[in-house]
Protein backbone atom coordinates (compact mmCIF):
# COMPACT_ATOMS: atom_id res chain seq x y z
CA UNK A 1 0.00 0.00 0.00
CA UNK A 2 2.92 2.33 0.66
CA UNK A 3 3.70 1.73 -3.21
CA UNK A 4 0.26 2.44 -3.82
CA UNK A 5 0.12 6.39 -2.05
CA UNK A 6 3.36 6.89 -4.05
CA UNK A 7 2.31 6.15 -6.89
CA UNK A 8 -0.48 8.19 -6.69
CA UNK A 9 1.64 11.24 -5.63
CA UNK A 10 3.43 11.08 -8.62
CA UNK A 11 1.16 10.84 -10.92
CA UNK A 12 -0.47 13.63 -9.37
CA UNK A 13 2.59 15.44 -9.02
CA UNK A 14 3.35 15.34 -12.53
CA UNK A 15 -0.25 16.35 -13.53
CA UNK A 16 0.07 19.43 -11.79
CA UNK A 17 3.25 20.07 -12.77
CA UNK A 18 2.54 21.21 -16.05
CA UNK A 19 0.70 24.29 -14.94
CA UNK A 20 2.63 27.14 -13.42
CA UNK A 21 -0.45 28.39 -11.74
CA UNK A 22 -1.46 24.73 -10.27
CA UNK A 23 2.09 24.20 -9.15
CA UNK A 24 2.03 26.69 -6.68
CA UNK A 25 -1.20 25.30 -5.18
CA UNK A 26 0.65 22.40 -4.44
CA UNK A 27 2.65 23.68 -1.83
CA UNK A 28 0.02 25.89 -0.78
CA UNK A 29 -2.23 22.38 -0.07
CA UNK A 30 0.28 21.07 2.60
CA UNK A 31 -0.82 23.86 4.94
CA UNK A 32 -4.24 24.61 3.78
CA UNK A 33 -5.64 21.02 3.74
CA UNK A 34 -6.62 20.42 7.39
CA UNK A 35 -7.97 24.15 8.06
CA UNK A 36 -11.41 24.01 5.04
CA UNK A 37 -13.92 26.16 6.74
CA UNK A 38 -17.93 26.45 5.86
CA UNK A 39 -16.62 29.95 4.39
CA UNK A 40 -13.82 28.70 2.28
CA UNK A 41 -16.63 25.85 1.05
CA UNK A 42 -19.13 28.39 0.07
CA UNK A 43 -16.83 30.42 -2.25
CA UNK A 44 -15.31 27.06 -3.89
CA UNK A 45 -19.31 25.78 -4.56
CA UNK A 46 -19.94 29.90 -5.88
CA UNK A 47 -16.86 29.19 -8.21
CA UNK A 48 -17.06 25.70 -9.06
CA UNK A 49 -20.27 24.71 -9.35
CA UNK A 50 -21.11 26.72 -12.40
CA UNK A 51 -19.12 24.34 -14.33
CA UNK A 52 -20.33 20.88 -13.21
CA UNK A 53 -22.14 20.82 -16.86
CA UNK A 54 -18.86 21.63 -18.59
CA UNK A 55 -16.65 19.32 -15.96
CA UNK A 56 -19.34 16.35 -16.48
CA UNK A 57 -19.09 16.69 -20.23
CA UNK A 58 -15.88 16.83 -20.61
CA UNK A 59 -15.61 13.28 -18.63
CA UNK A 60 -18.64 11.50 -20.43
CA UNK A 61 -16.89 12.28 -23.38
CA UNK A 62 -13.52 10.95 -22.09
CA UNK A 63 -14.77 8.21 -20.10
CA UNK A 64 -17.70 6.78 -22.43
CA UNK A 65 -19.39 5.76 -19.15
CA UNK A 66 -21.85 7.69 -17.16
CA UNK A 67 -21.00 6.22 -13.79
CA UNK A 68 -17.16 6.70 -14.46
CA UNK A 69 -17.91 9.91 -15.27
CA UNK A 70 -19.56 11.05 -12.32
CA UNK A 71 -16.93 9.31 -10.54
CA UNK A 72 -14.11 11.33 -11.73
CA UNK A 73 -16.17 14.41 -11.76
CA UNK A 74 -17.19 13.86 -7.83
CA UNK A 75 -13.24 12.90 -6.97
CA UNK A 76 -11.92 16.13 -9.34
CA UNK A 77 -14.20 18.30 -7.62
CA UNK A 78 -12.77 16.86 -3.70
CA UNK A 79 -9.32 17.35 -5.56
CA UNK A 80 -9.99 20.73 -6.56
CA UNK A 81 -11.60 21.93 -3.27
CA UNK A 82 -8.48 20.79 -1.54
CA UNK A 83 -6.30 22.90 -3.71
CA UNK A 84 -8.51 25.68 -3.98
CA UNK A 85 -7.07 27.96 -1.25
CA UNK A 86 -3.53 27.98 -3.82
CA UNK A 87 -5.74 28.97 -7.06
CA UNK A 88 -5.43 32.81 -7.82
CA UNK A 89 -6.12 31.98 -11.40
CA UNK A 90 -8.89 34.17 -12.85
CA UNK A 91 -9.86 31.08 -15.16
CA UNK A 92 -11.90 28.59 -13.01
CA UNK A 93 -13.52 26.67 -15.70
CA UNK A 94 -10.09 26.21 -17.39
CA UNK A 95 -8.42 25.19 -13.83
CA UNK A 96 -11.22 22.48 -12.79
CA UNK A 97 -11.26 21.01 -16.73
CA UNK A 98 -7.90 20.49 -16.39
CA UNK A 99 -8.38 18.22 -12.82
CA UNK A 100 -11.30 16.91 -14.40
CA UNK A 101 -9.11 15.46 -17.63
CA UNK A 102 -6.07 14.27 -15.48
CA UNK A 103 -8.39 12.54 -13.41
CA UNK A 104 -10.21 11.02 -16.10
CA UNK A 105 -6.94 10.22 -17.75
CA UNK A 106 -5.92 8.37 -14.49
CA UNK A 107 -8.85 6.04 -14.81
CA UNK A 108 -8.39 5.76 -18.20
CA UNK A 109 -4.81 4.81 -18.05
CA UNK A 110 -5.40 2.43 -15.50
CA UNK A 111 -8.92 0.53 -17.15
CA UNK A 112 -8.04 0.79 -20.60
CA UNK A 113 -5.21 1.71 -21.22
CA UNK A 114 -4.90 0.85 -24.83
CA UNK A 115 -7.31 3.78 -25.91
CA UNK A 116 -5.28 6.69 -25.21
CA UNK A 117 -3.22 6.95 -28.33
CA UNK A 118 -3.60 7.72 -31.63
CA UNK A 119 -1.23 6.33 -33.55
CA UNK A 120 -1.96 2.68 -34.48
CA UNK A 121 -4.97 3.84 -36.27
CA UNK A 122 -4.66 7.39 -37.15
CA UNK A 123 -3.08 6.61 -41.11
CA UNK A 124 -4.95 3.54 -41.60
CA UNK A 125 -8.02 4.62 -43.26
CA UNK A 126 -11.29 2.51 -43.20
CA UNK A 127 -12.51 1.34 -46.75
CA UNK A 128 -15.01 3.27 -48.22
CA UNK A 129 -14.78 6.64 -46.71
CA UNK A 130 -13.88 8.54 -49.72
CA UNK A 131 -16.88 7.57 -51.54
CA UNK A 132 -18.90 9.69 -49.45
CA UNK A 133 -19.18 13.37 -50.19
CA UNK A 134 -18.81 16.33 -47.53
CA UNK A 135 -22.71 17.48 -48.71
CA UNK A 136 -23.85 13.63 -47.78
CA UNK A 137 -22.05 13.72 -44.30
CA UNK A 138 -23.68 17.51 -43.93
CA UNK A 139 -26.77 15.51 -44.33
CA UNK A 140 -26.89 13.34 -41.59
CA UNK A 141 -25.50 16.38 -39.35
CA UNK A 142 -28.32 16.31 -37.39
CA UNK A 143 -28.28 12.84 -36.48
CA UNK A 144 -26.74 12.70 -32.41
CA UNK A 145 -26.67 9.57 -32.58
CA UNK A 146 -24.59 8.93 -35.01
CA UNK A 147 -22.46 11.73 -33.91
CA UNK A 148 -22.19 10.23 -31.13
CA UNK A 149 -20.86 6.79 -32.22
CA UNK A 150 -18.24 8.14 -34.43
CA UNK A 151 -16.79 9.86 -31.93
CA UNK A 152 -16.74 7.59 -29.06
CA UNK A 153 -14.98 5.82 -31.58
CA UNK A 154 -12.20 8.38 -31.75
CA UNK A 155 -8.96 8.07 -29.41
CA UNK A 156 -8.97 10.06 -26.09
CA UNK A 157 -6.92 12.94 -27.14
CA UNK A 158 -9.23 13.64 -30.07
CA UNK A 159 -12.65 13.03 -27.86
CA UNK A 160 -10.94 15.67 -25.78
CA UNK A 161 -10.05 18.46 -27.97
CA UNK A 162 -13.52 18.39 -30.01
CA UNK A 163 -15.10 18.46 -26.54
CA UNK A 164 -13.15 21.54 -25.48
CA UNK A 165 -13.25 23.26 -28.61
CA UNK A 166 -16.88 22.75 -29.97
CA UNK A 167 -18.73 22.67 -27.25
CA UNK A 168 -17.14 24.33 -25.11
CA UNK A 169 -15.54 26.89 -27.10
CA UNK A 170 -12.26 27.18 -25.69
CA UNK A 171 -9.28 29.05 -27.29
CA UNK A 172 -6.50 27.30 -28.66
CA UNK A 173 -4.08 28.25 -25.10
CA UNK A 174 -6.73 27.19 -23.51
CA UNK A 175 -6.69 24.34 -24.69
CA UNK A 176 -3.09 23.73 -24.34
CA UNK A 177 -3.36 24.71 -21.16
CA UNK A 178 -5.98 21.60 -20.42
CA UNK A 179 -4.55 18.97 -22.75
CA UNK A 180 -1.25 20.24 -21.54
CA UNK A 181 0.23 20.18 -25.46
CA UNK A 182 2.62 22.78 -26.78
CA UNK A 183 0.37 25.75 -27.94
CA UNK A 184 1.34 25.01 -31.49
CA UNK A 185 0.43 21.29 -31.65
CA UNK A 186 -3.55 22.77 -30.67
CA UNK A 187 -4.49 23.05 -33.98
CA UNK A 188 -3.06 20.37 -35.49
CA UNK A 189 -4.35 18.04 -33.47
CA UNK A 190 -7.80 20.10 -33.87
CA UNK A 191 -7.20 19.44 -37.58
CA UNK A 192 -6.56 16.02 -36.81
CA UNK A 193 -9.38 15.10 -34.81
CA UNK A 194 -11.69 16.91 -36.85
CA UNK A 195 -10.21 14.76 -39.99
CA UNK A 196 -11.05 11.51 -38.30
CA UNK A 197 -14.32 12.33 -37.06
CA UNK A 198 -15.49 13.22 -40.53
CA UNK A 199 -14.17 9.84 -41.80
CA UNK A 200 -15.62 7.74 -39.32
CA UNK A 201 -18.84 9.24 -40.02
CA UNK A 202 -18.46 9.12 -43.59
CA UNK A 203 -17.87 5.18 -43.35
CA UNK A 204 -21.23 4.87 -40.79
CA UNK A 205 -23.10 6.28 -43.32
CA UNK A 206 -20.99 4.41 -46.37
CA UNK A 207 -22.66 1.00 -44.10
CA UNK A 208 -26.48 2.75 -43.76
CA UNK A 209 -26.64 2.82 -47.43
CA UNK B 1 0.59 30.93 -50.07
CA UNK B 2 0.12 27.86 -51.63
CA UNK B 3 -2.69 25.51 -51.62
CA UNK B 4 -0.49 23.28 -48.80
CA UNK B 5 -0.18 25.57 -46.71
CA UNK B 6 -3.51 27.23 -46.90
CA UNK B 7 -5.10 23.45 -46.46
CA UNK B 8 -2.72 23.09 -43.27
CA UNK B 9 -3.89 26.47 -41.84
CA UNK B 10 -7.57 26.01 -42.48
CA UNK B 11 -9.01 24.80 -39.22
CA UNK B 12 -6.49 28.04 -37.36
CA UNK B 13 -8.40 30.05 -39.85
CA UNK B 14 -11.65 28.60 -38.88
CA UNK B 15 -11.00 29.01 -35.35
CA UNK B 16 -9.81 32.32 -35.60
CA UNK B 17 -7.08 31.26 -34.33
CA UNK B 18 -4.41 32.73 -36.57
CA UNK B 19 -2.49 36.46 -36.38
CA UNK B 20 -4.24 38.91 -38.45
CA UNK B 21 -1.32 38.72 -41.57
CA UNK B 22 -1.72 35.03 -41.62
CA UNK B 23 -4.95 35.23 -41.64
CA UNK B 24 -5.13 37.61 -44.71
CA UNK B 25 -2.64 35.68 -46.59
CA UNK B 26 -4.76 33.03 -46.32
CA UNK B 27 -8.18 35.14 -47.43
CA UNK B 28 -6.12 36.45 -50.39
CA UNK B 29 -6.00 32.77 -51.34
CA UNK B 30 -9.13 31.72 -50.73
CA UNK B 31 -10.21 34.86 -52.78
CA UNK B 32 -8.11 33.62 -55.66
CA UNK B 33 -8.52 29.74 -55.19
CA UNK B 34 -11.84 28.35 -55.90
CA UNK B 35 -10.72 25.00 -54.61
CA UNK B 36 -9.43 25.62 -51.44
CA UNK B 37 -12.70 28.10 -51.21
CA UNK B 38 -14.98 25.31 -51.49
CA UNK B 39 -13.03 23.19 -49.19
CA UNK B 40 -13.16 26.01 -46.61
CA UNK B 41 -16.74 26.36 -46.80
CA UNK B 42 -17.59 22.75 -46.62
CA UNK B 43 -15.46 22.08 -44.17
CA UNK B 44 -16.52 25.01 -41.80
CA UNK B 45 -20.05 24.52 -42.38
CA UNK B 46 -19.93 20.45 -41.37
CA UNK B 47 -17.76 21.37 -38.47
CA UNK B 48 -19.91 23.80 -36.99
CA UNK B 49 -23.58 21.25 -37.57
CA UNK B 50 -21.54 18.54 -36.49
CA UNK B 51 -19.89 21.14 -33.30
CA UNK B 52 -24.26 22.18 -32.42
CA UNK B 53 -25.52 18.44 -32.92
CA UNK B 54 -22.61 16.87 -30.65
CA UNK B 55 -24.81 15.21 -27.64
CA UNK B 56 -24.09 17.76 -24.30
CA UNK B 57 -23.87 15.06 -21.27
CA UNK B 58 -24.81 18.24 -18.85
CA UNK B 59 -24.73 16.94 -14.97
CA UNK B 60 -27.64 15.27 -13.53
CA UNK B 61 -29.22 16.50 -10.48
CA UNK B 62 -27.79 14.03 -8.58
CA UNK B 63 -24.48 14.18 -9.32
CA UNK B 64 -25.11 18.12 -7.64
CA UNK B 65 -26.07 16.57 -4.71
CA UNK B 66 -23.47 13.92 -4.32
CA UNK B 67 -20.94 16.28 -4.81
CA UNK B 68 -22.27 19.05 -2.34
CA UNK B 69 -22.65 16.04 0.23
CA UNK B 70 -19.06 14.82 0.10
CA UNK B 71 -17.57 18.03 0.09
CA UNK B 72 -19.35 18.63 3.53
CA UNK B 73 -18.47 15.28 4.52
CA UNK B 74 -14.70 16.61 4.11
CA UNK B 75 -15.21 19.53 6.34
CA UNK B 76 -16.94 17.74 8.76
CA UNK B 77 -15.45 14.82 8.88
CA UNK B 78 -11.72 16.13 8.92
CA UNK B 79 -11.16 15.47 12.78
CA UNK B 80 -12.13 11.87 12.20
CA UNK B 81 -9.35 10.39 10.16
CA UNK B 82 -10.92 7.35 9.69
CA UNK B 83 -14.05 8.64 8.64
CA UNK B 84 -15.62 9.27 4.98
CA UNK B 85 -16.05 5.39 4.52
CA UNK B 86 -19.06 5.52 2.99
CA UNK B 87 -17.79 8.40 0.66
CA UNK B 88 -17.19 6.76 -2.69
CA UNK B 89 -13.86 7.49 -3.89
CA UNK B 90 -11.89 6.84 -6.96
CA UNK B 91 -8.56 6.99 -5.77
CA UNK B 92 -8.13 6.71 -2.38
CA UNK B 93 -5.27 8.02 -0.52
CA UNK B 94 -5.06 7.59 3.45
CA UNK B 95 -7.32 4.03 3.58
CA UNK B 96 -4.38 1.72 4.72
CA UNK B 97 -6.45 -1.34 3.83
CA UNK B 98 -6.69 -1.90 -0.05
CA UNK B 99 -10.24 -0.89 -1.67
CA UNK B 100 -11.60 -2.51 -4.74
CA UNK B 101 -14.48 -0.01 -5.75
CA UNK B 102 -14.32 0.42 -9.44
CA UNK B 103 -10.98 -0.82 -10.38
CA UNK B 104 -11.28 -4.31 -8.30
CA UNK B 105 -8.18 -4.94 -7.05
CA UNK B 106 -5.15 -2.62 -5.55
CA UNK B 107 -2.65 -1.14 -7.75
CA UNK B 108 0.59 -2.29 -6.84
CA UNK B 109 3.57 -2.64 -9.08
CA UNK B 110 3.21 -6.11 -9.98
CA UNK B 111 -0.21 -4.74 -11.57
CA UNK B 112 1.81 -1.70 -12.81
CA UNK B 113 4.33 -3.67 -14.48
CA UNK B 114 1.22 -6.40 -15.48
CA UNK B 115 -0.72 -3.60 -17.06
CA UNK B 116 2.09 -1.89 -18.55
CA UNK B 117 2.96 -5.49 -20.16
CA UNK B 118 -0.40 -5.75 -21.76
CA UNK B 119 -0.65 -2.66 -22.80
CA UNK B 120 2.75 -3.18 -24.45
CA UNK B 121 1.19 -6.55 -26.28
CA UNK B 122 -1.60 -4.81 -27.22
CA UNK B 123 -0.08 -1.91 -28.90
CA UNK B 124 2.35 -4.00 -30.41
CA UNK B 125 -0.41 -5.93 -32.04
CA UNK B 126 -1.81 -3.06 -33.45
CA UNK B 127 1.16 -2.48 -35.35
CA UNK B 128 2.22 -4.82 -37.48
CA UNK B 129 3.55 -2.35 -39.91
CA UNK B 130 6.24 -1.66 -38.10
CA UNK B 131 7.91 -5.26 -38.08
CA UNK B 132 9.87 -5.07 -34.62
CA UNK B 133 11.84 -8.09 -33.94
CA UNK B 134 10.70 -9.82 -30.95
CA UNK B 135 13.85 -9.13 -29.08
CA UNK B 136 13.11 -5.50 -30.05
CA UNK B 137 9.61 -6.12 -28.92
CA UNK B 138 10.65 -6.70 -25.74
CA UNK B 139 13.17 -4.10 -24.92
CA UNK B 140 10.42 -1.91 -25.61
CA UNK B 141 8.30 -3.03 -23.17
CA UNK B 142 10.93 -3.01 -20.31
CA UNK B 143 12.24 0.46 -21.27
CA UNK B 144 8.74 1.79 -21.14
CA UNK B 145 8.56 0.12 -17.64
CA UNK B 146 11.24 1.75 -16.80
CA UNK B 147 10.50 4.83 -17.88
CA UNK B 148 7.37 5.19 -16.07
CA UNK B 149 8.77 3.13 -12.82
CA UNK B 150 11.47 6.19 -12.21
CA UNK B 151 9.03 8.74 -12.97
CA UNK B 152 6.58 6.78 -10.55
CA UNK B 153 8.79 6.12 -7.90
CA UNK B 154 10.35 10.00 -7.96
CA UNK B 155 13.37 8.04 -8.70
CA UNK B 156 14.78 9.94 -12.16
CA UNK B 157 18.19 9.79 -11.32
CA UNK B 158 20.68 8.80 -8.71
CA UNK B 159 23.04 11.86 -9.36
CA UNK B 160 21.50 14.88 -9.74
CA UNK B 161 23.19 17.17 -11.70
CA UNK B 162 22.95 19.67 -14.84
CA UNK B 163 27.00 19.18 -15.37
CA UNK B 164 27.44 17.01 -17.12
CA UNK B 165 31.41 16.74 -15.45
CA UNK B 166 29.37 15.61 -12.64
CA UNK B 167 27.46 12.93 -14.43
CA UNK B 168 29.77 11.44 -16.30
CA UNK B 169 32.54 10.65 -13.90
CA UNK B 170 29.57 9.04 -11.57
CA UNK B 171 28.22 6.51 -14.19
CA UNK B 172 31.72 5.79 -15.18
CA UNK B 173 32.37 4.49 -11.82
CA UNK B 174 29.35 2.50 -11.66
CA UNK B 175 29.49 1.10 -15.46
CA UNK B 176 31.81 -1.25 -17.36
CA UNK B 177 31.71 1.45 -19.98
CA UNK B 178 32.02 4.99 -20.26
CA UNK B 179 28.68 6.16 -21.85
CA UNK B 180 28.55 9.70 -23.76
CA UNK B 181 27.04 12.55 -21.39
CA UNK B 182 26.00 16.13 -22.54
CA UNK B 183 23.95 18.96 -21.68
CA UNK B 184 21.46 20.04 -24.19
CA UNK B 185 20.54 23.03 -21.84
CA UNK B 186 21.08 25.51 -24.55
CA UNK B 187 19.15 23.51 -26.88
CA UNK B 188 16.28 22.84 -25.02
CA UNK B 189 16.71 19.60 -23.14
CA UNK B 190 18.78 20.58 -20.01
CA UNK B 191 20.11 17.26 -17.96
CA UNK B 192 18.88 16.45 -15.05
CA UNK B 193 21.10 13.56 -13.63
CA UNK B 194 22.16 10.31 -14.47
CA UNK B 195 20.63 6.79 -13.37
CA UNK B 196 22.28 3.08 -13.13
CA UNK B 197 19.61 1.12 -14.41
CA UNK B 198 19.14 -2.78 -15.39
CA UNK B 199 17.89 -3.87 -18.78
CA UNK B 200 17.97 -7.70 -19.75
CA UNK B 201 19.89 -8.14 -16.85
CA UNK B 202 22.83 -5.98 -17.20
CA UNK B 203 23.58 -2.31 -16.58
CA UNK B 204 22.67 0.38 -18.34
CA UNK B 205 23.24 4.04 -17.86
CA UNK B 206 20.15 6.12 -18.02
CA UNK B 207 20.67 9.87 -18.44
CA UNK B 208 17.63 11.86 -17.69
CA UNK B 209 16.83 14.87 -19.63
CA UNK B 210 14.28 17.66 -19.39
CA UNK B 211 11.97 19.27 -21.83
CA UNK B 212 9.64 21.81 -20.53
CA UNK B 213 8.10 19.94 -17.76
CA UNK B 214 8.51 16.50 -19.50
CA UNK B 215 11.21 14.07 -18.83
CA UNK B 216 13.24 12.35 -21.42
CA UNK B 217 15.10 9.08 -20.34
CA UNK B 218 17.74 8.07 -22.81
CA UNK B 219 19.09 4.69 -22.36
CA UNK B 220 23.14 3.75 -22.86
CA UNK B 221 24.52 0.43 -23.31
CA UNK B 222 27.16 -1.24 -25.75
CA UNK B 223 26.27 -2.35 -28.69
CA UNK B 224 27.30 -5.66 -29.73
CA UNK B 225 26.79 -4.90 -33.56
CA UNK B 226 30.05 -2.53 -34.02
CA UNK B 227 28.03 -0.62 -37.05
CA UNK B 228 25.14 1.98 -36.73
CA UNK B 229 21.55 0.89 -37.18
CA UNK B 230 19.10 3.25 -38.88
CA UNK B 231 17.08 5.13 -36.24
CA UNK B 232 13.51 3.64 -35.28
CA UNK B 233 10.80 5.58 -33.86
CA UNK B 234 7.26 4.09 -32.34
CA UNK B 235 5.30 5.27 -30.35
CA UNK B 236 2.41 4.10 -28.16
CA UNK B 237 0.32 4.49 -24.59
CA UNK B 238 1.31 8.23 -24.91
CA UNK B 239 5.43 7.28 -24.94
CA UNK B 240 7.62 8.06 -27.22
CA UNK B 241 10.44 5.64 -28.43
CA UNK B 242 13.63 6.38 -30.34
CA UNK B 243 16.40 4.12 -31.23
CA UNK B 244 19.46 4.20 -32.42
CA UNK B 245 22.72 3.20 -32.66
CA UNK B 246 26.01 4.48 -33.44
CA UNK B 247 29.73 2.33 -33.89
CA UNK B 248 30.48 2.33 -29.72
CA UNK B 249 26.62 2.45 -27.78
CA UNK B 250 22.67 1.45 -28.47
CA UNK B 251 20.46 4.53 -27.51
CA UNK B 252 17.07 4.14 -26.53
CA UNK B 253 15.34 7.41 -25.96
CA UNK B 254 11.72 7.17 -24.15
CA UNK B 255 9.33 10.11 -22.92
CA UNK B 256 6.12 11.59 -23.68
CA UNK B 257 7.27 14.72 -24.87
CA UNK B 258 6.26 14.20 -28.75
CA UNK B 259 7.93 12.26 -31.31
CA UNK B 260 9.02 15.70 -33.27
CA UNK B 261 10.43 17.13 -30.31
CA UNK B 262 12.31 13.43 -29.50
CA UNK B 263 13.67 13.43 -33.21
CA UNK B 264 15.36 17.08 -32.43
CA UNK B 265 16.35 15.71 -29.42
CA UNK B 266 18.13 12.59 -30.90
CA UNK B 267 19.49 15.10 -33.73
CA UNK B 268 21.38 17.28 -30.77
CA UNK B 269 22.50 14.43 -28.97
CA UNK B 270 24.38 13.10 -31.91
CA UNK B 271 25.35 16.78 -32.77
CA UNK B 272 26.92 17.37 -29.17
CA UNK B 273 28.59 13.92 -28.99
CA UNK B 274 30.06 14.41 -32.21
CA UNK B 275 32.15 17.33 -31.13
CA UNK B 276 33.30 15.49 -28.02
ZN1 LIG C 1 -5.68 26.68 -53.03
Amino acid sequence: MALLLKAEHASENQDFESDQRIVKFVVVKKREEDHAQPAALTSFEDAMLPHLDAAHNLARWLLRNEQDAQDVVQEAYLRAFKSFAGFHGSNGRAWLLTIVRNTSYTLLKKNRAVDLTTTFDEEIHAPGYESVSPATILEHSEDAELIREAMDELPAEFREILTLRHQEGLSYKEIADIAQIPPGTVMSRLARARAKLRECLAVRIGKEK
Amino acid sequence: MNCEEATKLMDGYLDGELDPITSQTIEQHLRECPKCDRAYKTHGSLIRALGNATPYYKAPAELRERIQSSLRKEIGERPTRNGGQNTRSLFPRKQPEPRTILFGTSWNWLALAAAIVLAAIIGWTLLPRLQRSGADQFLATQLIASHVRSLMANHLSDVASSDQHTVKPWLDAKLDFAPPVVDLSSEGFPLVGGRLDYLDNRPVAALVYQRRKHFINLFVWPGETGSARPTMAMSHQGYQLLHWADPDFNYWAVSDVNANDLQTFKQQFELQTSHH
